[in-house]
């Protein structure tokens, strides 16, 4: 078997699989990179509408729950066929990468939202009632009361997130999406043996994830301390 | 936009979706105590034992969190026979994800045994405990009420998890959906009615740890 693996690689290795592979590596990024950039702006959304008060906001309010709930206990495989099918059903002729990342944007501003909010909560009560008392609103305490705060809170475990979604993002290869997993099927699919293919593609997520990974350990460690040391 | 939702067709199907999830949390089940073993092993290694084996324990962490679950499961299930193991699909998804789940699960509860603080052990001997007495009463109970609600998220993250044995033909909950949705073409119905069965299985899961966490160990549980 082993002589077998060392004849493919120089094959594997060649320029087009090589090209097609980094291609897939980009289409990967790309996917966490717009899931985590949507996904913070619709979490900072969703944060802020159930921050909101008063009846005629209501509504919207609970929707907000309604989503975040539901979609922090929705596996991604199922969400990703669901906008598969709802986008197919409207008719909107969208590449497959687009409803991959609409599905990822979903899932991301879901878990997001819960890390913000965590955040927020670890602000002192009586700062929000300094800014009310300041007749700051709900966007100007938030801009310039609360997240100069909670910004220490909140980025290590959504850094952790990122990272933890760069691999979610596998799943999407179920669709078509041309990305990693996607393309160890194909390079599979060719006739390369399944050890070699894998193998190489377990250490590319791995060459991605780890140092970010790494980041992420730092981010905390540098950020904790400060976070302890706040009266 | 001319489509009306069927949610007629889906329910003769109900009573195979809930199998479905019967299945998946056999799975979560299954992989989670697995995966508390490894973990438990690992941590433990990893806090006391010597500086070789602690490594080992820190490259299989390394390597099984910082690659995908579903192409750990690939490897296991399509280059293993190259090396003549052949896994049926579902001891190798359920082979992935305890494996995974050491990994996760190792790094949490060591997290938690550094929590534990000198001075307790010290207090604890001052009061003649012995060594088992001291593990037993004062180092467990201190670690569990740690452990406890990230043990319990780790749980609910892998239940959502299991889903991916669907794509090995693993007939748990989206493996039944994947089936029926061949079956009546109903796509969005078969879907959203197995989303809502994964939101109402999360929650009772949730729900029940939640209980089991606060009256056993005490812990401060936060599920929302």
């Amino acid at each position: 078997m082993l002589e077998r693996l060392a004849q493919e690689l120089p094959a594997l290795f060649g320029y087009y699989n090589v090209v097609f592979v980094a291609k897939a590596a980009l289409a990967t990024l790309a996917l966490s990179a717009v899931g985590c950039l949507v996904g913070t702006a619709l979490a900072l959304g969703l944060v802020l509408v159930r921050l909101t008060s008063g009846w005629t906001l209501a509504p919207l309010r609970w929707f907000a729950i309604f989503f975040v709930e539901v979609f922090r206990r929705v596996p991604f495989l199922v969400t990703l066929m669901l906008v598969f099918f709802a986008f197919q059903l409207s008719g909107a002729d969208l590449p497959l990468f687009a409803v991959a990342a609409a599905s990822v944007c979903l899932i991301a501003s879901a878990f997001l939202s819960e890390i913000i909010r965590a955040g927020f909560e670890s602000v002192h009560r009586n700062q929000w009632d300094a800014a009310a008392a300041m007749n700051f609103g709900l966007l100007t305490s938030v801009r310039y009361i609360v997240l100069p705060q909670a910004w220490r809170v909140i980025l290590p475990p959504a850094f952790s997130f990122f990272v933890l979604f760069i691999k979610d993002t596998a799943l999407a290869s179920q669709i078509g999406v041309i990305e990693l997993t996607f393309a160890a099927k194909v390079l599979n699919n060719k006739g390369f043996s399944a050890a070699l293919v894998f193998g190489t593609i377990l250490v590319v997520y791995f060459a991605i994830s780890y140092p970010l990974a790494r980041v992420g350990a730092q981010l905390e460690a540098r950020l904790a301390p400060s976070r302890h040391s706040r009266p | 936009m001319d489509y009306t939702l069927q949610f007629g067709q889906v329910w003769p199907y109900l009573p195979r979706l809930i199998s479905g999830a019967i299945l998946s949390l056999q799975i979560a089940v299954l992989a989670f105590c697995g995966g508390l073993l490894i973990g438990t092993a690992g941590a433990t290694v990893k806090t006391f034992g010597p500086t070789w084996a602690r490594r080992a324990i820190g490259g299989y962490v390394v390597f099984f969190t910082n690659t995908p679950q579903l192409v750990q499961i690939y490897f296991l299930y399509f280059a293993l026979p190259d090396a003549g193991i052949l896994l049926s699909s579902y001891t190798a998804v359920l082979t992935g994800m305890t494996l995974n789940a050491g990994a996760y699960l190792t790094e949490i509860q060591r997290a938690g045994f550094e929590s534990r603080r000198q001075s307790e052990m010290e207090a604890a001997e001052v009061l003649g405990f012995s060594r088992l007495q001291q593990i037993r009463y004062v180092i467990l109970p201190h670690v569990a009420r740690i452990l406890f609600p990230p043990l319990s998220n780790q749980f609910i993250l892998m239940t959502l998890g299991t889903s991916m044995a669907a794509i090995f033909g693993v007939e748990e909950l989206t493996g039944q959906a994947f089936n029926i949705n061949a079956q009546t073409f109903r796509s969005i119905e078969v879907f959203s009615v197995t989303a809502l069965i994964y939101v109402a299985l999360t929650l009772i899961a949730s729900a029940t740890l939640g209980l089991i966490g606060k009256f056993a160990f005490r812990a401060k549980m936060r599920f929302a």
